[in-house]
């Protein structure tokens, strides 16, 4: 693990020159492509824009994220128990996700209004699909002689969901709940995009439309350290509290 | 029993306490509420100095002083603010300008149109300094570019003027950088005077402009709007809105320095040298014509006339749009002069 992180650094720096050398060698414009020091001085200079910037981007994800997966949760529990249920409204929730966000967004301002929580639903809305689907996928996939098995023991439908339902399902949950951080990441970024003065989505945009491409690279490299680093954070929750695999 | 009841009790009108003042709260609500209008206004784009007069007519308290409680709505991208005017979810905008507010008409929006902040055209054509082309003959054959937000009716239309038809020249969608005109991949390219031209500017690159207003078009933009609904039921409100926002402006251009120190706090993430160039140019646009002779954000009749039958003729509007009930202007004319004469 450790050796890993190492030679990870050592690749990410040795690209970061690579990055430098190329664009100086090649002579490249830099409306075309800044320099890496260049956009670390841009990030050096604004550090408290930033910083303001990651913190109300980093709420609305993780808000989001928790309105997403606590939705995909409950409605994914129910399409494994329930068949009817199951086959009224997993077909909406499929249709949801063929939606761009884009079209969405413009709705979601309209009812919820300018502030943190238009945001917030879109962040929650990418991330409910996933944990939804690998919810009920993981659910399903219980051997039904175990579940024979504890009724014979007496087991109450409860007892059945929370004993065993659940902690087989945990697995394909996890990897649902990485995959809904990075998009409730993005939902929060493109949430931005419909109207605000804070956040990184807004800056990326700023960026964008003043041609400000260092600040832009910085945002970037920011929100893909973000991600990276929400994805860690479940990783390493996923390896001390889900070892195991679905195979009990 | 009478020990828990005796550590209940101070709970109990600790809580009884909260419950009246919430009581309170909510009764006191209504009666602040027919004092202060809530209201918002959607920018038709970001937070930037293209907005300053509204930001500081809020700062200024001139929007309270008027007995509203005005909240300013960031546009983006991917909104539009006609649309949500129309749907209620803001009260006022400052739209996309004459051709959102007649294709919002022909579309059946309940859009009214009171003010127009800017007096001409505010984007122009531009070549490369040291390109072939000379006059706006030139641009037969060229690969133009124009913004497709209704813009690009302004460039055919300015052609036509000069007797070119579509075929004779290419015309497309521009991207959001200016990158590729700079690198020569088209010849002509449109930019605000207000944004693109500076970003130009700032990386000296050296361009000749051809203004619409100089070849027979001129397009008023960044329409002040609001929905039928408001003017019926709260014609005092909209008066208050006009009142507030024009005397802002008259404030952010006199006093430009002060105007952007109040954009900046709003929006942080925002350049000051590129921003005090906008302001500047903003400004310039809204002073053109009507607006000194007038007044600030005055309805230039004719000129939306003109406009009109501009986009009628490029069978942008469906039919002719009836200009009674699409421009009110009642609102603008009771400005007080001095919130709208420089």
């Amino acid at each position: 693990m450790r050796t890993g992180l190492g030679s990870q650094l050592a690749a990410l720096i040795g690209l970061l020159v690579l990055w430098e050398v190329g664009v100086r060698v090649f002579g490249v414009a830099p409306h075309n492509m800044p320099t890496a020091s260049a956009v670390f001085r841009d990030m050096a200079g604004n550090m408290d824009l930033i910083g303001r910037g990651v913190v109300r981007t980093l709420s609305e994800t993780i808000i989001g994220f928790v309105i997403g997966a606590t939705i995909g949760f409950v409605f994914g529990s129910a399409f494994a128990v329930s068949r009817t249920l199951e086959r009224l409204l997993f077909p909406l929730f499929i249709v949801s996700q063929a939606i761009p966000v884009i079209a969405f967004g413009a709705l979601v301002v309209m009812w919820l209004g300018n502030d943190i929580w238009s945001k917030v639903a879109i962040a929650a809305y990418l991330t409910a699909f996933p944990v939804t689907v690998n919810t009920c996928r993981g659910m399903q996939a219980v051997d039904p002689q175990r579940v024979a098995l504890l009724r014979s023991f007496g087991a109450g439908p409860w007892a059945l969901f929370w004993r065993l339902r659940v902690p087989y399902a945990l697995p394909s949950i996890a990897a649902a709940l990485k995959l809904g951080i990075s998009l409730g990441l993005i939902g929060a970024i493109v949430g931005e995009w419909f109207g605000d003065t804070v956040g990184l989505g807004i800056m990326l945009l700023q960026a964008m439309y003043n041609e400000n491409l260092p600040r832009m690279w910085a945002l970037i490299l920011v929100c893909g350290a973000i991600g990276i680093l929400l994805y860690a954070a479940f990783e390493a929750i996923e390896r001390r509290w889900i070892w195991w695999k679905q195979e009990i | 029993m009478i020990d828990l009841r005796e550590k209940q009790g101070p709970k109990r009108i600790a809580a009884l306490a909260v419950c009246i003042s919430i009581l309170a709260a909510l009764g006191a609500a209504p009666n602040q509420a027919s004092a202060q209008e809530t209201v918002s206004v959607r920018l038709k784009w970001l937070a930037q100095a293209q907005f300053a007069g509204l930001y500081v007519a809020k700062a200024k308290g001139y929007y309270t002083a008027e007995g509203l409680n005005l909240t300013i709505n960031p546009g983006g991208p991917n909104l539009n603010a006609e649309s949500l005017v129309a749907s209620g979810a803001d009260t006022f905008a400052v739209g996309g300008g004459t051709e959102a507010s007649l294709a919002s008409r022909d579309k059946k929006l309940p859009i009214v149109t009171l003010g127009m902040l800017h007096q001409r055209t505010p984007v122009v054509m531009v070549v490369l300094e040291d390109s072939p082309i000379q006059k706006i003959q030139d641009f037969k054959g060229k690969k133009i570019t124009s913004f497709f937000t209704g813009l690009q009716h302004t460039v055919t239309a300015m052609l036509t003027n000069q007797g070119m038809s579509p075929s004779d020249y290419s015309l497309t969608a521009q991207a959001v950088s200016m990158t590729p005109f700079i690198n020569r991949e088209t010849d002509v390219a449109m930019v605000t005077l207000y944004n693109e031209l500076n970003v130009l500017k700032a990386r000296g690159v050296k361009v000749r402009i051809f203004a619409p207003d100089d070849y027979g078009v001129s397009v008023p933009r960044d329409s002040l709007i609001t929905s039928e609904k408001m003017i019926a039921e709260k014609p005092k409100a909209v008066q208050g809105f006009m009142n507030a926002t024009l005397r802002g402006w008259k404030y952010a251009i006199k006093n430009q320095s002060e105007a952007l120190d109040i954009v900046m706090a709003a929006a942080p993430g925002l350049e000051r040298g590129h921003q005090t160039l906008m302001l500047q140019e903003v400004g310039k646009l809204m002073l053109a014509d009507t607006g000194t002779t007038e007044g600030l954000g005055a309805l230039n009749m004719p000129r939306l006339k003109a406009a009109h039958d501009m986009l009628l003729n490029a069978k942008v509007l469906s039919g002719p749009v009836d200009f009674n009930t699409a421009f009110d202007l009642k609102f603008w004319n009771a400005v007080p002069a001095a919130d709208k004469k420089m």
